[in-house]
């Protein structure tokens, strides 16, 4: 007997259901019954308590308590317990207890390792259909009848086509679908690729007993790419344009230059030194020249503008400010922020180590397909070093600041992988891949089986909990020295917490009994039972604050059994929604590749490495459209984080895929595309108005001139605290957030962190929930959604802040107080600050209008101010801000 | 004139006399003195999808879930159950604390925690059959502000504003009076991927309710001999950049932000009101913070063209909204503090012929739950799938319930109304068509009610 069960267990394991059988039968007769008119009313697909009692794996999945049932276990197992009145707390069913005899059904069942063979139909629902539907149906279905022959429907199929009938139920060496299959006769299906032996032996099976049907679990419509989506541009390999050998200088200028001529534009003449000199430390510092830079470069220039120029842009590229802006840049494509945007948002007091690691990246010019791979997948490729392991772990950052939602992040995955697809789709591809989580993508030649492809490999990570309402405390950080070595390391800190812990979550069960209303104790009152809450809590704090603080990251490691995900019908996670399971692997329009069956990994070192290949032709052309788009204030493709149907077209396709190839030729070096852009005229030309070209090219798409660009939110501030000389230009580290194990947050009371600092903007605090006023005003970054393309708005109450804040009277009078200190004469003082702030001397006109300015406000200020000093300063503070609110210093030639 | 300036201006005269100015100097005097005109905003009017019955709304936002059973929803049955169980004795009903009566010739049923708006109750159109898209309060809220409980999409003023553009350039064309901040923060009025211009700008009741309005500079002369100094900076860059619209935007920007810091305090000073104004609301002197002062400023506003108001009453903090697990005699304290004011609003735009253009709403994120666990609770749960808004004014039928929810209040029996239909509804008002009021974003044209919602044209007059 016992043989017999370890038999058919292993039958089981191998995934084939056997018919007869003794254990088969208990099944059908004494089991399948009650779980059908009991237990399936309320856990089929109502699914309460997240359970579900109409398949195996379902049953032994389990719900919100856990497995229902143990195999071989009856007395461990929750629904025998429940059943059988020996759980301590609850009985099921809620109509009353099941006969006795039941039970004992149920006993000798578990005990016997709860058998459940497949039905037929589940059989065909489960193991046949979506081999037809995958190897058969686009030749052999509704849409296409390729020999007559249709088999998605039973009397079809046994009818058959023009060769016969292709099915005789229970006689599968007769069938000709079988013989097909086996490749025996004439027929050889499907043509072009043999079908698995498991496969085939599935149908064999199938139509030996009788080759049910039954409905599709999912009624996919099988995804057909187009001709015209699979011909679309950013699809095709590059197309690199031939340069004449005979062109001497900077390929970009041909590339630029012939379509110019095409055009019947002129490009404009070059900037001027004082202005080239601005506009490319702005560009790659983010803050501006300093006043004796901008001289020398200028007397140099004169003499030797290439050397020159070349140089200034190397200092420029080797600065740590470098890395600082561009690293700003990368932030904005991935959402950064250092809070997970839950209801509560919950702060990560880590996440600063990965905005660090993309300065660092930028800084040391990381090749970009390294930097890909480090940030999708850098805890599973080798590293050498221990420090070089540790940083690739900080790398996985990246996918760890999904966006986190709700009371119970946790219950909401799907949207937090939905955020981490829809960022990855648009930041590294340009494609909107987010779209077809609910559907078929509606332009673009993505399908939902294409999203849960990828899905699969992030349901197979472990994201980190950074906490939230329901469950503060935080889970799956990385450690430095490892899970198990940490877990030694903190075991008795662990257990004076979790005692501390208990005690908390007690007090707060008590609370919450009045939010439920089942008050047991009404003597005690709601606020009373609130107050002994924030009192445990205010015990515990202590022990909370001495848990040490091990070296860890908010990171993504793979998870125990990296497995393939099944479709979410209409994005609805529910079981009742699910559709059939879709292989890991890569978009179909991109060769549709899938993980080698032998993979035992998440797949995301295998979706990092099909990212980070020249052979992605959309990898490398959105990367130097975005750093032209950085260089120029918009892209050859102006919609950077969109190269599908909707998006833009490229106006210089053949400079897109000349630079894209000098990428990967260069090992993914951005700062060589930076040093070949800034050398091209088309980098150096001045931004004069030609009224001709305007005509013809309002928007200077052609590139015959240089765009005027407005500062940001970033190199504004910045450039003001450099002025007043507060800035503090040391780099950012780990903002000033509590302990996180005394977090309590909640919707209620969120977290809500003000860190005022001076340093550098890209080293401010950014919350998701409480966003930063300052850079939302001035089209700033928002830490909530990939902001591809800063805009430059212009509003009231921008002006209002030059005119009114606090921040910009404070900086001013900074600036004034260093003015009056450091030049003694009005004039030199005017010269000064023209100097400073603009990197220019003043003309004459200017230097009178400053002094009628100065004397005019002199008699103002007597009226309100009674010292001199006072109307002095005042007076000077008024000149810098006027200067800080002005055009010439808010805009970039 | 006041007597310091007309001091300076004799000051200036014998400066001027002894000819110790400088050339510009008298001019520029006398120029700080006069008051900047104020040109166009980018801001300015659009024109409708069709004509439109309402100009404005006026958003009245109560935090914290409230119960539709203990206001606009009467359930006698439950009230005849009341603690007897029901399902198993799992859960009781829970009838109203509060009695409900018959108002107005259309005898709609209020309960006694709102007697002032009952007044009104032929002016208000009560929904019974409202659902949101989220059971928590922070999902709840951002879904009826943007029509999406998870990711942050723009809110429903942002849209406005970009679909209408404002009429008042010196003042923000969508305004929020919260003296706190609501479950979701400031992306219920966040403009997300709109151009930030259509965000809301938060009015915080007090004495400086717009950040950055008031002047910094030490006198107001100064401040304008300042200005003349930006717009000469300008000048001075312009030259040979004419054509750059930028720039010349730019310095419109200032012209209009000297106007807004004159016109915008002036909205909310409100000695012009007349006592039996304030007394209607029931304003007392020197008052710049309750939810009485928040109406009247939102009546002030409308006046002046601002097209989107929202008032937000609570935040957060369970003391102090409508979330009422375990203490729903808090309710009489946040009814008061309401009532009155909400009421002598809709009476106040009446009077002055504004109602009819004026889409005025009350709406909370849920309500409450008609069951409860334990018999004798003082409180209910959250309760999103059936609750109750009212819509008074613009083109809006008034003395008129629609939809209904069942016999114990706890899901909608008829007319179930999303809040993408309630959504689209307002902006059918507007004369906006909700399917066609799009921005592109990503690759894809968003809308406020995503692929939701139909007009709910039975209400409309």
């Amino acid at each position: 007997m016992k043989q017999f069960w370890v038999a058919c267990c292993a039958v089981w394991c191998l995934g084939q259901a056997v018919d007869g059988g003794e254990a088969e039968r208990h099944f059908e007769t004494r089991i399948r019954p009650v779980l059908i008119k009991t237990c399936q009313k309320c856990h089929g697909n109502e699914e309460r308590g997240g359970l579900r009692l109409d398949s195996r794996e379902e049953m032994l999945a389990g719900g919100k308590s856990g497995a229902a049932v143990i195999p071989g276990n009856p007395q461990g197992s929750l629904l025998f317990q429940l059943i059988a009145g020996t759980h301590p707390t609850r009985k099921m069913p809620p109509s009353g207890p099941l006969p006795n005899r039941v039970v004992a059904d149920f006993s000798e069942w578990i005990a016997a390792r709860a058998v459940w063979p497949e039905s037929r139909r589940e059989f065909y629902q489960r193991r046949v259909e979506p081999i037809l539907r995958q190897r058969c149906y686009s030749c052999h279905s509704d849409t296409s009848r390729k020999g007559g022959l249709r088999l998605d429907l039973h009397h079809l199929a046994v009818r058959g086509g023009k060769s016969g009938p292709a099915i005789l139920p229970r006689n599968p060496d007769g069938s000709l679908l079988v013989q097909a299959i086996r490749r025996q006769g004439e027929l050889k299906m499907p043509p072009a690729k043999r079908l698995a032996d498991a496969e085939i032996a599935a149908i064999v099976k199938w139509v030996a007993e009788g080759a049910a049907y039954g409905p599709p679990l999912e009624k996919l419509e099988h995804y057909t790419i187009s001709d015209s989506q699979r011909a679309f541009w950013s699809f095709q390999p590059l197309q690199i344009p031939d340069i004449p050998a005979s062109f001497p200088g900077n390929p970009i200028d041909y590339l630029v230059e012939t379509r110019l001529l095409q055009q019947g534009l002129t490009p404009v003449p070059a900037a001027e030194a004082a202005e080239l000199v601005r506009r490319a430390s702005y560009d790659l510092t983010g803050l501006p020249p300093g006043a004796q830079q901008v001289e020398e470069f200028v007397r140099e220039f004169a003499s030797d503008p290439d050397g020159t120029w070349r140089r200034w842009i190397e200092r420029l590229l080797a600065s740590r400010q470098y890395g600082e802006r561009w690293g700003r840049h990368w932030l904005d494509l991935v959402r950064y922020a250092d809070t997970a945007g839950d209801a509560a948002d919950y702060p990560i007091p880590e996440a600063y180590k990965y905005r660090n690691y993309v300065i660092d990246a930028f800084h040391d010019d990381m090749p970009y397909d390294q930097f890909i791979r480090e940030q999708i997948a850098g805890d599973l490729f080798a590293a050498e070093t221990e420090s070089e392991t540790w940083r690739q772990v900080i790398a996985t950052g990246y996918l760890a600041i999904s966006r986190r939602i709700g009371v119970s992040p946790q219950n909401l995955r799907h949207i937090t992988i939905e955020d981490t697809i829809n960022n990855l789709g648009r930041t590294f591809l340009g494609l909107t891949i987010g779209c077809a989580r609910c559907h078929d993508h509606k332009f673009d030649p993505i399908s939902t089986a294409d999203y849960y492809a990828l899905y699969g490999m992030f349901e197979s990570s472990v994201y980190p909990h950074p906490g939230a309402e329901h469950k503060p405390w935080r889970q799956d950080f990385v450690y430095r020295i490892g899970k198990k070595k940490a877990a030694t390391l903190l075991a008795s800190h662990r257990q004076v917490l979790q005692e501390w812990n208990q005690k908390e979550r007690a007090a707060l069960e008590l609370y919450r009994d009045f939010q439920r209303q089942k008050v047991a104790d009404p003597s005690r009152s709601r606020e009373q039972a609130w107050r002994h809450v924030l009192a445990v809590r205010e015990q515990r704090r202590p022990y909370a604050e001495a848990f040490p603080q091990l070296e860890r990251a908010y990171a993504i490691v793979d998870g125990a059994d990296p497995h393939d995900t099944t479709i979410q019908r209409g994005g609805s996670p529910a079981k009742r929604d699910r559709g059939p399971a879709v292989r890991r692997g890569f978009l179909q329009i991109l060769g549709g590749a899938t993980l080698a069956p032998t993979v035992r990994e998440s797949g995301r070192r295998q979706l990092a490495e099909w990212i980070a290949t020249a052979r992605n032709p959309l990898t490398s052309r959105v990367m130097v459209n975005r750093i032209w788009h950085y260089h120029f204030g918009k892209g050859i493709v102006a919609s950077t984080s969109d190269f599908g149907i909707r998006g833009e077209r490229a106006s210089h396709p053949g400079l897109l895929d000349w630079l894209a190839r000098y990428f990967i030729e260069q090992q993914w070096s951005i700062k060589q595309v930076h040093r070949l852009i800034m050398t091209s005229r088309v980098y150096r030309r001045s931004t004069s108005d030609l009224p001709v070209n305007r005509a013809a090219d309002p928007t200077n798409r052609y590139f015959w001139r240089f765009d005027r660009l407005r500062l940001d939110a970033e190199q504004f501030r910045d450039s003001v605290l450099l002025f007043s000389g507060r800035l503090d230009n040391t780099s950012g580290g780990r903002h000033p957030f509590d302990h996180h194990l005394t977090y309590f947050y909640r919707q209620h009371e969120p977290f809500v962190g003000v860190f005022p600092t001076n340093k550098r903007s890209i080293y401010m605090m950014q919350q998701r929930i409480n966003k930063n006023p300052y850079l939302d005003l001035f089209d700033g970054p928002d830490g909530n959604i990939q902001l591809a393309e800063r805009r430059a708005t212009t509003t009231t109450l921008q002006a209002l802040f030059l005119m009114n804040s606090a921040f910009v009277h404070e900086q001013a009078d900074a600036i004034a107080a260093r003015i009056i200190a450091e030049e003694s004469r009005q004039e030199a003082r005017v010269r000064w600050i023209y100097r400073t702030l603009l990197g220019r001397t003043p003309t004459s006109d200017e230097i009178l209008r400053a002094a009628e300015f100065f004397q005019v406000s002199r008699i103002q200020l007597a009226a309100t101010l009674e010292s001199e000093e006072e109307q002095l300063q005042a007076a000077w503070s008024g000149f810098a801000r006027g200067m800080l609110a002005s055009n010439e210093f808010l805009y970039i030639d | 004139m006041p007597n310091s300036l007309r001091q300076r201006r004799r000051v200036i005269r014998s400066l001027a006399a002894g000819g110790l100015l400088l050339p510009g100097v008298l001019s520029e005097l006398l120029a700080s003195d006069s008051i900047p005109q104020h040109r166009t905003d980018p801001l300015a009017p659009k024109r409708p999808h069709f004509s439109p019955r309402a100009k404005r709304v006026i958003f009245l936002f109560l935090t914290g879930g409230v119960s539709h059973i203990d206001t606009f929803d009467d359930k006698p049955l439950l009230r005849k159950y009341h603690d007897q169980p029901r399902n198993n004795r799992t859960r009781y009903c829970k009838g109203s604390m509060w009695p409900h009566r018959a108002y107005g010739q259309s005898g709609i049923r209020i309960s006694d925690l709102f007697p002032q708006m009952a007044r009104m109750a032929d002016d208000l159109c009560v929904i019974r059959s409202m659902k949101n898209i989220n059971g928590d309060h922070f999902g709840a809220t951002i879904g009826i502000h943007t029509g999406s409980a998870t990711f942050n999409r723009p809110s429903m003023g942002s849209w406005v504003s970009y679909g209408l553009g404002t009429e008042n350039q010196n003042l923000p064309s969508f305004m929020v009076v919260s003296a706190g901040i609501p479950y979701g923060g400031g992306q219920n009025w966040g403009a997300d991927f709109l151009p930030v211009l259509h965000q809301g700008t938060q009015i915080v009741p007090g004495h400086h309710p717009i950040a950055n309005i008031e002047r910094r500079s030490v006198s107001l002369a100064q401040q304008r001999t300042e200005m003349n100094l930006l717009e000469y900076f300008n000048l001075q860059y312009q030259k040979g950049r004419e054509t750059d619209m930028n720039l010349a935007a730019r310095m419109k920007s200032f012209e209009t932000a000297a106007a807004m810091q004159t016109a915008a305090p002036e909205a909310f000073r409100l000695v012009d009101e007349t006592q039996a104004t304030k007394a209607l609301y029931g304003l007392e002197e020197g008052d710049t913070s309750s939810f009485a002062w928040q109406c009247l400023v939102a009546r002030r506003l409308a006046e002046r063209g601002v097209r989107f108001i929202e008032l937000i009453d609570g935040d957060t903090s369970i003391d102090k909204n409508w979330d009422a697990h375990a203490n729903l005699s808090k309710y009489p304290a946040l009814a008061r503090n309401v009532d009155r004011p909400i009421a002598a609003l809709l009476e106040d735009l009446k009077r002055r012929g504004m109602l009819d253009e004026t889409l005025v709403v009350l709406t909370s994120e849920f309500g409450r739950g008609p069951f409860v666990p334990t018999p004798g609770t003082d409180g209910r749960g959250h309760h999103a799938r059936c609750y109750s808004s009212w819509i008074a004014g613009g083109g809006v039928k008034g003395g008129m319930t629609y939809g209904a929810s069942d016999e114990f209040g706890d899901d909608v029996a008829e007319d179930v109304v999303t809040v993408h239909d309630f959504q689209a509804t307002l902006l059918h008002q507007l004369g906006i068509d909700h399917q066609r009021l799009t921005y592109r974003h990503a690759g894809r044209d968003f809308r406020l009610t995503d692929v939701h919602g139909k007009v709910v044209r039975a209400i409309l007059a």
